[in-house]
């Protein structure tokens, strides 16, 4: 009785106020998650989803899943490899598109609202417009580079594996430039003025300037953006799928999409199921780290 | 009451009941994503008869009014518009049985199906492809209706595909199959004929290849749709579904390889549905492709003026083409005894017959095909190569048989594996499939 009364003691409020939420979260994402772990541990498919006899057999769908061909592993490289890119080429632009709009000139604001519009359409409708953009013979890319006289023969880039997978990464990297760049130039304007003015006087040049005041003044809204895209492009699903959906013969396969044609095409819903772990694992401990970060930064 | 804070309590009893109502919307809104997704059920004037789904079928009087849903995935609105004029004849000629038909796209609805199949929250009566529907009858999804229905007549092919050990887990609603359609203006201007064999076709395809034109396309989809239009070839050769490791089969994909590399078909094709492809073709940019019967009625709206026609897919061997089209199946647990009300009147020969006109079907009854479509040759040509269909499956696995398939002719398509590598490929999947 007194542990209980201990327990509702005002220090302990946060818990009670918490509680919906947690008790929400276990059952809509915790359950779910739970039992798709557990789904990946049985052998279901089509044939024995409604009879209920579903065996047990632990770890062999993974096995299966790495050593039955190579489209799981090239899942989880193209998915690396799509994130990186992705996020390099973003931060980078973004990062220097926020740094030039964050002088006031007239047109800053309007360029930055139209400058959000890759990040505010549908990625379906986005994917869709790039199809055609590059497409072979009707797309407007491979009409420019002839013009252009760059080259002479029209680029397979979606029919080929090697270009398919440039193709999605530059769409991808369109869409989340704004994103990069919004929270950046939020960043920025957390840096008082006055740094800028004592380092001016003190002599800095620019890149100086850039190298010692915001750069480490911007460590943290950095740190939040590139995990919190990294977390973001890692589940990538909806570009890919519609764009390419994983072709051209498996070559553009992420975690994601790779995981939805198992279970939903192919109806192997053990599979499936375990390759979303295998996103759902990586993630995970990514989050972790960000959550390491971010705790890090509050305590100082 | 505990006193949360060190400020006095201000605001009295109207704070805290406002407080409270705002919890309850809160946790109300929490909740409303919660309610079963009934996508069927949307009936009201129902009394007591929705779909049961503990095994027994109810059986209904008279008086009461049972529905019964179908689903179906003909995006065509003409097709729509026929299944709808079929279905409001039936409700108004009788009062029993009220019947409401549900599109579902295509490429969801092997996904709806195993949903609803999963969840317990299956329509009553499925219109879906054939060669799916071993697949779900093994899943014990579709009710035994053996004897219910006079299938003597009807095509071998359909009934197959709806027949497990014996028995009869649907009923062939109306067949296709592919033929080839051939731009006949620009074969004259190339000062060709009509192919027939492989070789006539490749030179054929070769010569009303233009800058903007290429000779010959079909969709090689990397699914269903591209195992479809691949499989005549690999047919054509004597070799079966199961067979791609053989020489047969690599002679097929080598054949198609020839075509691609010779540039008479374009690459794009594998990402071209059956309409995609049709588009092309009356948009001028293909001398000749490989489509289907359902594509006619379209066409023929579509481009008047178009001097097209059709013939027979050119063979190797033997003569092939794919049969497609789709069965009813009756839901085991539904309204069994309505569904089959319903489809005994469909399969009647004048409303089938209504259907198949309509929608450039060709009936399954094979007495009924013989006279379908009078003199007009181009739907004759069908009938004829109709003969020649075979049907994919059936197999409760042919999903990932197919997969396999459609990969391998990919991989030649694109120029990642040669014939050869992407056969024995192809086989070891296969044969890890089924068995051997």
């Amino acid at each position: 009785m007194k542990a209980i009364k201990k327990f509702f003691r005002f220090d302990n409020i946060g818990y009670i106020f918490v509680l919906p939420a947690f008790l929400y979260m276990m059952f809509f994402v915790g359950y779910p998650i739970f039992s798709n772990l557990m789904l990946s541990l049985r052998d279901v498919n089509m044939r024995n989803i409604k009879t209920g006899i579903q065996p047990f057999v632990g770890f062999e769908n993974y096995v299966v899943l790495f050593t039955r061909d190579s489209v799981l592993t090239d899942a989880l490289i193209n998915t690396l490899i799509f994130t990186v890119a992705s996020i390099v080429f973003q931060f980078i632009i973004g990062f220097g598109l926020a740094l030039i709009l964050n002088k006031t000139f007239t047109l800053a604001k309007p360029i930055r609202g139209i400058l959000m519009v890759p990040w505010m359409i549908p990625i379906t409708v986005t994917a869709l417009m790039f199809k055609f953009i590059f497409g072979t013979d009707v797309g407007i890319l491979n009409y420019i580079l002839n013009a252009l006289g760059l080259i002479s023969e029209n680029i397979d880039w979606l029919t080929n594996p090697f270009t398919a997978k440039i193709a999605l990464i530059i769409t991808n990297i369109w869409i989340g430039i704004p994103f990069n760049m919004i929270l950046i130039a939020t960043g920025l304007t957390t840096i008082p003025k006055e740094m800028y003015e004592s380092a001016a006087i003190d002599g800095a040049n620019k890149l100086q300037t850039f190298k010692n005041i915001t750069l480490p003044l911007l460590k943290p809204t950095i740190e939040s953006v590139l995990i919190l895209g990294f977390i973001y492009t890692f589940k990538v699903y909806d570009l890919v799928w519609v764009m390419t959906s994983g072709g051209p013969v498996n070559s553009t396969h992420m975690l994601s999409t790779y995981s939805y044609k198992l279970s939903f095409e192919m109806f192997k819903y053990s599979e499936g199921a375990s390759v979303a772990n295998v996103l759902f694992v990586i993630l995970l401990f990514v989050s972790l780290i960000y959550l390491k970060v971010v705790y890090k930064e509050e305590r100082t | 009451m505990m006193n949360l804070s060190n400020q006095p309590n201000t605001g009295g009893i109207m704070k805290k009941l406002f407080a409270l109502l705002m919890v309850s919307v809160i946790m109300g809104t929490m909740f409303a994503g919660c309610s079963k997704n009934e996508p069927t059920k949307e009936q009201t004037d129902s009394v007591d008869n929705t779909t049961t789904t503990d095994g027994s079928s109810e059986t209904e009087t008279m008086t009461e009014v049972t529905n019964v849903t179908v689903w179906y995935y003909w995006e065509a609105e003409g097709h729509q518009k026929t299944l709808n004029k079929v279905i409001d004849d039936f409700n108004t000629l009788q009062k029993g049985v009220s019947v409401e038909a549900k599109y579902v796209p295509f490429t969801d609805f092997k996904k709806q199906l195993s949903i609803g199949a999963s969840a317990d929250e299956l329509p009553d009566i499925v219109i879906l492809d054939n060669p799916d529907h071993a697949a779900y009858a093994s899943m014990g999804i579709f009710a035994d209706i053996t004897g219910e229905f006079d299938v003597s007549n009807y095509y071998a092919g359909p009934v197959n595909s709806a027949t497990i050990d014996g028995k009869l887990y649907g009923v062939p609603f109306g067949s296709n199959c592919l033929a080839l359609f051939y731009n006949d203006d620009m074969l004259q201007a190339a000062g060709v004929e009509v192919p027939t064999t492989w070789e006539e076709l490749e030179a054929v395809a070769a010569a009303t290849t233009t800058d903007n034109v290429y000779g010959l396309a079909f969709s090689s989809l990397q699914n269903e749709e591209g195992t479809f239009n691949f499989l005549p070839w690999v047919w054509s050769t004597g070799a079966s579904s199961y067979e791609i490791n053989s020489e047969g089969g690599i002679k097929a994909l080598k054949f198609i390889k020839g075509l691609v590399d010779a540039g008479s078909m374009p690459v794009e094709a594998i990402n071209w549905t059956q309409g995609d492809t049709k588009n092309q073709f009356i948009s001028g940019n293909l001398a000749m492709m490989i489509n289907g019967t359902w594509q006619v009625p379209s066409m023929r709206s579509d481009v008047p003026d178009m001097n097209w026609n059709v013939a027979m897919i050119p063979q190797d061997k033997e003569q092939a083409s794919g049969l497609g089209g789709e069965n009813f199946a009756v839901i085991a647990g539904g309204q069994e005894e309505a569904s089959l009300e319903f489809l005994k009147y469909v399969t009647q020969p004048e409303v089938n017959l209504f259907m198949m006109n309509n929608m450039g079907y060709i009936s399954p009854n094979m007495a009924t095909a013989d006279g379908q479509f009078g003199d007009d040759s181009v739907y004759q040509v069908f009938v004829d190569e109709l003969e020649f269909a075979k049907s994919r499956g059936p197999l409760p696995e042919w999903p990932q048989v197919s997969d396999a398939i459609s990969l391998a002719f990919n991989e030649v398509i694109v120029d990642i594996s040669s014939p050869e590598v992407a056969a024995e490929k192809a086989q070891k999947t296969i044969d890890s499939i089924i068995g051997q």
